[in-house]
């Protein structure tokens, strides 16, 4: 007995049932390597991996703290190694078997996002089903948003007070979705203040999204006839640091007074700034973005506000073209197929909570 | 040809984009951290120029037909001129080519960032504060049931993340989390896959070709 | 009766003189508030905690200057756990702005704990205890790029060291030898490493942000994306509380001492909103 528990101290077990695999789903040049932790874990510092080209010669790749039982090495691809693992515990080494030889491979396709991938092809076959029936001539009604409508009493109060409107794309990147929805809405404003002859700032806080905001209010100006209204000292860069874009902003609304502010894109903590200088100068203000954290602003400081989706719906519901209109209906559809997954996954995880129904489990 | 050639370069960069998240093969990869790390810093810094060129011609502009408050175009243009030589010239901490420093007085670019970007930025953000005041004063107003749910819900939230909420109740904390992790949530969620599946079927529209807006202009 | 028509008409300038009242005067007879440690930050330092030696802990300082108040505390505090506990540590900002903040935090605390140290081994090395990575633009750029090899998205480090040639680097290839990436910011930054490093690498993420941004970001921590999560001054507070309790690092505790302000001014809100509808119901029944 006694000299049992003494050779429980002084040997040390080694790690067991050791697996080596190319790691899956990747670029390659990776292999993993797992084993039972040694019966002496508690005790010890930690695992050694060695490998090996040959199956004999067998050198230290890596080092790994107790309680652990796997260690990704690095490797080159096509080429055949061996592995094992040691436990160490001061100077002593426990060394397991060697492993079966294991290659390193890149993967075709990362099997891990699979579901990801049919998700994504599912609901780019709807949207593209829905685009498809608009294409063949199907009409598809939009409801009515508010805050859209309200552009004609905006523009329309504006000539009548002799003041300018203010457009105001908040702080996004020209990647950023809400921007790209901003500048369909920028697009119809143009028009109309062009037609009445209404001044319209646009300040910009990227250099991309400025070019581009440039473009489309001349394009607007020259699609009605009066290429002669633009004024390139109207739409211009201001700086991308957020806070001294907001600062310039409220200076816009204090010194110009505009009749309308427009406050439609990205948005981050400037948005009150914004929306709450712009309601001290008593502007009717529309306001527009997808960033949820800042709705709230929004929705206390202006009196129309956009929520999200219906930011991106603007461009459909502006032009009325079919295909955009499609698009929305595909929205539609895929909100439903979430919706329905959402539900049974849900039913299934209330059912699971009775006993009874172990079925599901 | 002005048109269509951007349209092209959207589909084959839009495809080329989602491609690396099913395929981890190392070329493919390799392809894709080129386009990421090289052409889009090429191409970012290209932005930049153009758009410090619109901000000098506006306000080189307003001076010389001196437009309301064309003065402060001065502030602007010299602050611009002299951050951009010093940052050039002197380094960002003082270790470039030209001296930042005259005895104790350090002009170099860390220096000026911490010690007139960094309290201008807090300034503004601090409104915010007083802004907030306001607006709630202005706007919370029990007009209705949802609205007094709406509010007792507000306050509720703002005693349980201060200390005092704690004071007043232990409960209080713990019932402002399960507002925030609840209610919350639940229609913050709702918002989101909204806006993912319109965020999905705008990157689609953008890549087809179907939404051209940012192209600038009508068809 | 004379007093609901002046409150209902009240002068948006008072509101905010009442304001800076109640938010100043905390702050000049500061009272040490106690803080309970609510689940999220409990989470976060356990899973800094757990950091195994052979992994470090990353951490992106996106703060700038507008949110540095309420958010440099929760750097501050991460920093002093993980130097206390010895976890190496890489930290870099995705935007150019908040770099400065992010090296003022970085040398503050490597002084704290340099000046205490009392033998060689106990001061905190650059190179071998932390790292500065800085900034390579744009954001996607590190997102992705880091999960296949740091050394190529960051050629050089802040101070234009090679990075493979610092000591703490020599074993730190990509994200599957970073225990968990912190993200401080006062935007959306913690969602990007979510979306884009956490979607692809599966590295673990956690975050500190503003209270603004809190009902946000909140679903990813109940959903698991976030490891744990700092809210605002209270997250920090807390944060700073459990650093100070449970490793017993001194220094000054900027969120805790603002706890005041932050009952003070939250109190005079909720009087506001309240004499608002006073005002607003009284005037409805006449």
């Amino acid at each position: 007995m006694t000299i049992l528990l003494l050779s429980g101290i002084f040997t040390l077990a080694p790690p067991t049932g050791i697996q080596a695999y190319d790691t899956p789903d990747d670029r390659g040049g990776s292999i993993t390597i797992e084993w039972q932790l040694s019966s002496n874990d508690v005790g010890i510092e930690g695992y050694e991996i060695y490998r090996s080209e040959d199956g004999v010669a067998y050198e230290m790749v890596g080092f790994i703290g107790q309680g652990r039982g796997r260690y990704q090495d690095e490797t080159d691809d096509n080429r055949e190694y061996y592995y094992k693992v040691a436990a160490l515990r001061d100077t002593v080494r426990a060394f397991s078997s060697s492993s079966q030889p294991v290659m390193s491979r890149p993967q075709l396709f990362d099997l891990g996002a699979t579901n990801l991938f049919i998700a994504m092809i599912i609901f780019c076959s709807i949207t593209l089903y829905f685009i498809q029936t608009a294409r063949r001539g199907k009409k598809f009604e939009i409801r009515k948003i508010a805050g859209l409508d309200a552009v004609d009493e905006a523009v329309g109060r504006a000539t009548e007070m002799g003041k300018p409107l203010l457009y105001c794309m908040g702080v996004g990147l020209v990647d950023s979705i809400a921007t790209i929805a901003s500048f369909n809405i920028l697009g119809a404003i143009a028009e109309k203040t062009g037609q009445y002859e209404t001044p319209l700032i646009v300040p910009t806080s990227d250099p991309v999204v400025y070019t581009v905001a440039r473009e489309i209010v001349k394009e607007s100006y020259t699609s009605i006839g009066r290429p002669d209204l633009f004024d390139s000292d109207k739409v211009y860069f201001v700086t991308d640091s957020q806070f001294a874009y907001a600062s310039a902003i409220d200076g816009i609304m204090l010194r110009e007074k505009p009749a309308a502010n427009f406050l439609v894109g990205y948005f981050q903590a400037e948005s009150l700034i914004l929306a709450e200088t712009g309601a001290m100068t008593g502007a009717i203000q529309i306001a527009g973005t997808d960033n949820v954290s800042q709705l709230p602003f929004f929705v206390t400081a202006c009196d129309y506000t956009l929520i999200g989706e219906e930011l991106y719906a603007a461009s459909a519901y502006i032009s009325q073209q079919p295909l955009l209109l499609g698009a929305i209906k595909g929205e539609d559809w895929g909100k439903i197929v979430i919706l329905s997954t959402l539900l049974v996954a849900s039913l299934i995880g209330l059912l699971t909570k009775f006993p009874i129904l172990n079925l599901f489990r | 040809m002005k048109r269509t050639l951007p349209l092209i370069l959207v589909f084959i960069f839009g495809i080329m984009g989602i491609v690396p998240y099913y395929i981890p093969h190392g070329g493919y990869q390799t392809l894709d951290n080129m386009v990421r790390n090289d052409f889009l810093r090429i191409l970012s810094a290209f932005a930049i120029v153009l758009g410090l060129g619109s901000l000098m011609k506006v306000h080189i502009d307003k001076i010389k037909k001196h437009r309301e408050n064309w003065p402060y175009s001065y502030v602007l243009i010299i602050g611009f001129v002299v951050s951009g030589f010093i940052g050039l010239f002197g380094g960002i901490e003082g270790n470039g080519m030209l001296p930042t420093s005259i005895a104790s007085f350090k002009f170099d670019i860390e220096t000026l960032y911490l010690n007139i970007i960094v309290p201008l930025g807090s300034t503004m953000f601090a409104l915010l504060a007083f802004f907030m005041a306001s607006a709630s004063y202005r706007a919370f107003r029990v007009r209705s049931l949802e609205s007094a749910l709406l509010l007792s819900a507000a306050f509720i939230v703002m005693l349980g993340v201060i200390p005092l909420g704690d004071r007043i109740s232990p409960h209080l904390p713990t019932f402002a989390q399960w507002i925030m992790d609840i209610p919350n949530v639940a229609s913050k969620r709702g918002i989101t896959f909204g806006i993912a599946l319109g965020g999905l079927a705008t990157s689609l529209k953008v890549i087809l070709g179907i939404e051209r807006s940012w192209l600038g202009g009508k068809e | 009766m004379k007093i609901l028509e002046y409150l209902s008409t009240l002068d948006r300038r008072i509101i905010y003189l009442v304001l800076a009242i109640v938010v100043i005067l905390p702050l000049i007879f500061p009272s040490i508030q106690r803080v309970r440690v609510m689940d999220p930050v409990g989470k976060l330092f356990a899973a800094i905690d757990a950091i195994p030696d052979e992994q470090i802990l990353m951490l992106d300082f996106d703060y700038d200057p507008q949110t540095q108040p309420e958010l440099e505390p929760m750097a501050v505090a991460l920093l002093r756990h993980a130097f206390n506990r010895r976890i190496k540590v890489a930290v870099l900002s995705l935007y150019v702005q908040p770099l400065g903040l992010a090296k003022k935090a970085l040398d503050q605390v490597a002084e704290e704990f340099n000046s205490q140290a009392k033998i060689r081994a106990d001061s905190i090395v650059y190179g071998q205890d932390y790292v500065f990575l800085g900034w390579q633009p744009p954001p996607i750029v590190p997102l992705l790029g880091m999960g296949i090899s740091i050394a190529e998205v960051y050629p050089r480090d802040y101070y234009g060291l090679r990075t493979d040639s610092l000591p703490m680097m020599h074993k730190v290839r990509n994200f599957n030898d970073v225990g968990i990436i912190v993200c401080v910011s006062g935007g959306n930054a913690p969602i990007w490493w979510v979306a884009y490093s956490q979607t692809r690498f599966g590295v673990a993420v956690g975050a500190g942000i503003t209270s603004v941004y809190a009902s946000e970001l909140y679903q990813y921590f109940q959903s698991g994306q976030f490891s744990g999560l700092m809210i605002g001054m209270k997250g920090a507070a807390e944060y700073e509380e459990t650093v100070a309790s449970s490793l017993r690092v001194s220094g000054r505790r900027k969120a805790t001492e603002a706890l005041g302000s932050l009952n003070a001014a939250h109190l005079t809100i909720i009087i506001f909103i309240i004499i608002g509808n006073i005002s607003f119901v009284a005037r409805r029944r006449k």
